[in-house]
């Protein structure tokens, strides 16, 4: 089959020449592409131009200046959303990859029910985060769900209120997204450990190498790449976080787990101040650049050298 | 395959048949039509429509309900899609000043002469008249009112507190939770933590120790009201409610404590009237509580009006016109207004229906009551928690400070009067 299809392929390619002859490649990769960059692309330059229009409920033309961007910065809802970001983008990203990286070696040491193991830490990864967020809402809850279950058991002085706790609430959602999403890193690095060069290992042992200095000299140190990899993609997820945290905790107690993704929402679709909310939105996507600007840089550079050497 | 192309062919065929007359009929005298949009569409709010449309069709009107669930917000988005496509529905639900708001942005049905015609401007509330006026001239009703500051409290508990007057002010109120609290009544206070519920201890606080200063500063937005004693004290009143309320109630419906309420392991709760057809839905008897007004400190019943409302978007079509002026008649007529209110548990926009006879509850008649003295003594206003008093983006950054103060017991009142002040003027 394979066979007739390339012989076809290749008798006919002289008779149609050039271009017209890969037009069906073209129009495969080309206009779907076109397309979702026409998408994407428009619709941030609509959010932008929204952005800087006075625009309530709905949008209008018109120019404000920075007026939406001043308002947006001011308030006392963006202030605790971008805190939030950068302690849930930090510890979210930090203890997911730790926990990936460890759930990985554990499962490295060619244990028995491997597979099994495997499938059940990815398993959350195929939960939305909505059911994640309201399953956890239940079990953080101190009046039905962990607290009360320990109570029960007669320890009755065990706390813990997270959930209700506007300090510690936060953390209850940290807790969720890594329940999600450590098992994404720890495939990636499984895969990762995998690929290590086992003559390399062999030498490694040789020349009289422990577990732990081969780990720790010869096969993390080649998961760089990967870990760069996890970073970026956590940390996109960490900053348009916004369906675990509307069913965790919907932004509360009060508006102490508030994030830049709710608060878009909030302004756009519930107080009716789309100019606003457009802005709100701008001001994460310039967040986002700043986390892949120099992802992208840094990998331009790690292609630059392996083309050098 | 063939078959169901046959099939469907057949129902296509048959369904041109049919409208054929329909549409000969239309060219000579028209059948009114009406397009409605609204949230309303399970339990006791679409069993109360649905009956709306069974009116509107034996009227000979063509009913096109399109029910959009969820939150208000969802059933505005599709509003304003439908708008901004030029294709407004005839008809949409819509309430307190985003009435005004959302009129600004396409053009609505001056409907003056339909209610000067039914006398119905005597028989509203003015606050409320106002709302669906916003320029001078009518161009929305309102369908049905809820108080959102009624006072529920559990029989169960009463007797634990080994109390039976109901609380007329709040230093009565708080008695009573204190008394209950020393009678063994875990938590005096059974309210939940959503951002409204938050929202209506504060307004019911504040309108409770001064209606006039709830009129000025919350509905007015009078800068030396919104920094005045009274709205310090509100936020005093709010810090010794939220100190009586479970501290796990998060952010949870108040729905979630109704049995705890009836159990007596919990005692009061400041609540829309709408909580009497949930706790009778949820199989509790009238017997299991008291529903009275509000705690108010001159001891004359305050009002916290919250009313939902149907505006008229202009439309060309005659039919749809027609359509609504039938859907008007029908909104102010006190027989459909009655329907809607037995099913909904509400009470009737109208002053002047009679709640005595049988299918009302005395909830609802010591509501109509209150209403009546409060719009008698000027204490009817408008419940800012429900998005009665301002538009949503003022209301919201309020809303913000309440529930934050409702959380966060470090913050003093002083403090969250500074901040109820720098919200306004934020989102201003």
């Amino acid at each position: 089959m394979t066979e007739i299809v390339s012989t076809a392929t290749q008798a006919g390619r002289p008779a149609i020449s050039g271009v017209v002859g890969r037009l069906p490649e073209y129009l495969m990769i080309w206009v779907p592409l076109l397309l979702s960059a026409a998408h994407l692309v428009s619709f941030s330059l609509w959010t932008i131009w929204i952005s800087f229009s006075p625009s309530t409920l709905v949008p209008v033309t018109g120019w404000v200046g920075l007026r939406n961007y001043n308002a947006v910065l001011a308030s006392r809802n963006w202030h605790i959303a971008f805190d939030n970001l950068l302690l849930f983008g930090s510890a979210f990203v930090l203890l997911s990859l730790i926990t990936g990286l460890v759930l990985a070696i554990l499962l490295d040491q060619r244990i028995r029910g491997e597979n099994v193991l495997r499938t059940i830490f990815l398993y959350p990864l195929a939960v939305s985060f909505v059911v994640t967020g309201t399953v956890w809402s239940w079990l953080l809850n101190p009046g039905i769900g962990i607290q009360k279950l320990v109570h029960d058991l007669g320890w009755t002085s065990f706390r813990f209120d997270w959930l209700i706790d506007r300090d510690m609430a936060i953390w209850t959602i940290v807790i969720a997204a890594i329940w999600q999403s450590s098992g994404f890193a720890m495939a990636l690095f499984l895969a990762g450990l995998r690929s290590v060069d086992a003559d390399i290992i062999k030498a490694a042992q040789i020349d009289g190498a422990g577990p732990v200095r081969i780990y720790r000299r010869v096969i993390l140190p080649t998961l760089w790449p990967i870990t760069i990899t996890v970073v970026v993609v956590q940390l996109q997820f960490a900053i348009s976080a916004f369906d675990l945290v509307r069913a965790l905790t919907n932004g509360g107690p009060g508006i102490a787990t508030q994030l830049p993704a709710l608060v878009v929402y909030d302004l756009m679709f519930q107080r009716g101040q789309l100019g606003r909310g457009a802005a709100a939105a701008v001001l994460m996507l310039l967040i986002l650049l700043a986390v892949l600007l120099p992802y992208a840089a840094w990998r331009y550079v790690q292609r630059r050298r392996a083309t050098h050497a | 395959m063939p078959i169901t192309t046959t099939r469907r062919r057949l129902l296509a065929g048959s369904a041109a048949t049919l409208a054929l007359p329909a549409f000969a009929r239309a060219q000579g005298a028209v059948k009114p039509r009406l397009t409605a949009i609204s949230q309303w569409s399970a339990g006791s709010d679409g069993a109360a429509i649905t009956a709306l449309g069974k009116k509107f069709e034996e009227k000979g009107g063509v009913w096109q309900h399109s029910p959009v669930p969820g939150f208000t917000t969802e059933m505005m988005n599709k509003l304003r899609a439908q708008i901004i496509a030029g294709d407004p529905p005839a008809c949409s639900q819509l309430k307190g000043p985003e009435i005004a708001a959302w009129s600004k942005i396409a053009p609505t049905v001056d409907l003056d002469s339909i209610v000067a015609a039914a006398g119905y401007e005597k028989v509203v509330a003015p606050d409320l008249a106002k709302l669906h006026k916003p320029e001078g001239k009518w161009i929305a009703l309102p369908l049905q009112i809820y108080s959102t500051n009624m006072l529920f409290l559990s029989k169960r508990a009463m007797d634990k507190a080994k109390a039976d007057k109901i609380p007329v002010t709040w230093a009565d109120f708080n008695d009573l939770a204190e008394k209950m609290k020393a009678g063994g009544v875990t938590f005096p206070i059974a309210n939940g933590g959503t951002r409204a519920d938050d929202g209506q201890k504060f307004e019911a606080s504040l309108a409770g120790i001064s209606p006039a200063a709830y009129r000025a500063a919350i509905m007015n937005l009078d800068t030396k009201a919104l920094e005045g004693p009274e709205i310090k004290a509100a936020f005093a009143q709010m810090r010794k409610i939220t100190n009586w309320m479970d501290p796990n109630v998060g952010a949870q419906p108040y729905a979630t404590n109704l049995k705890r309420f009836v159990d007596g392991d919990m005692g009061m709760m400041i609540m829309g009237g709408w909580a009497q057809g949930v706790l009778r839905n949820a199989g509790f008897k009238f017997e299991d509580f008291v529903i009275a007004p509000g705690p108010s400190d001159n001891g004359k019943p305050v009002f916290l009006l919250n009313a939902d409302a149907f505006i008229f978007w202009q439309r060309k079509e005659p039919d749809l016109q027609a359509g609504q002026a039938l859907m008007a008649q029908l909104v102010m007529d006190p027989a459909i207004q009655t329907m809607y209110s037995q099913i909904t548990g509400s009470i009737p926009v109208r002053t002047d229906v009679d709640l005595s006879g049988e299918g009302w509850s005395d909830g609802q008649r010591r509501t109509a009551a209150a209403l009546k003295d409060a719009v008698a003594n000027n204490q009817a206003v408008l419940s800012l928690a429900h998005n009665m008093a301002q538009q949503n983006g003022l209301t919201a950054a309020m809303i913000d400070v309440f529930t934050e103060y409702a959380k966060n017991k470090t913050i003093t009142p002083d403090q969250a009067v500074t901040r109820l002040a720098e919200a306004v003027e934020g989102s201003r």
